[in-house]
């Protein structure tokens, strides 16, 4: 995490979870950086990672994990999911190449 | 004797491996919706609440900062 906000970028956690809910799970394990809460699943839908999942024949929808990284002008560079996107080394790695200024 | 109860061992270890393997196809019962979005797309715009109940707007930090977006199943869960 250190090496990414070297490289000048900010890193937002995102889920479903309560504001509340992401607090005691930041202090929990100690994270810096902000966990945002996407309660109604706008942020999901429009960035088409609603994941549904049947729990005894019910079904609910989740986040699919992923990780995007955006430069400063808004651009994608990178998209990364599920297991792949667990281990942050290639995001620090899209974000040491981008340009500084 | 013995071959029979050699027999009822592998039925029932028979058994136990299909009732686990149908365990398991049951937890896998998701719908994958992979993201169109790609590598030099625009990111879409949105402000959320964050973990002090501050918005954060994503257009915010155009111009300023890179931003890792990393969405997580749930907090608490090692999703």
């Amino acid at each position: 995490m250190a090496k990414l906000e070297a490289s000048d970028a900010v890193v937002f956690g995102i889920s479903i979870d309560s504001p509340a809910a992401n607090n005691a799970f930041a202090q929990k394990i100690g994270v810096t950086f902000p966990l945002l809460s996407d309660m109604n699943r706008k942020v999901l839908k429009q960035y088409g990672i609603l994941k549904m999942y049947n729990v005894q024949k019910e079904e609910y929808d989740w986040a699919q994990r992923t990780t995007f990284v955006i430069d400063k002008k808004g651009v994608i560079q990178s998209v990364e999911e599920e297991a792949s996107a667990i281990n942050p080394n290639n995001a620090v790695a899209v974000c040491t190449k981008l340009p500084k200024k | 004797m013995r071959s029979t109860h050699f027999k009822t061992m592998i039925f029932a270890a028979a058994l136990a491996a299909s009732l686990v393997a149908g365990a398991i196809r049951a937890q896998q019962d998701v719908k994958v919706t992979h993201t169109s979005l790609k590598a030099g797309d625009m990111a879409p715009d949105f402000t959320l609440l964050d973990n002090q109940w501050k918005q954060i707007h994503l257009g915010d930090y155009r111009g300023k900062k890179n931003v890792v977006l990393a969405f997580y199943v749930l907090a608490f869960t090692e999703g």
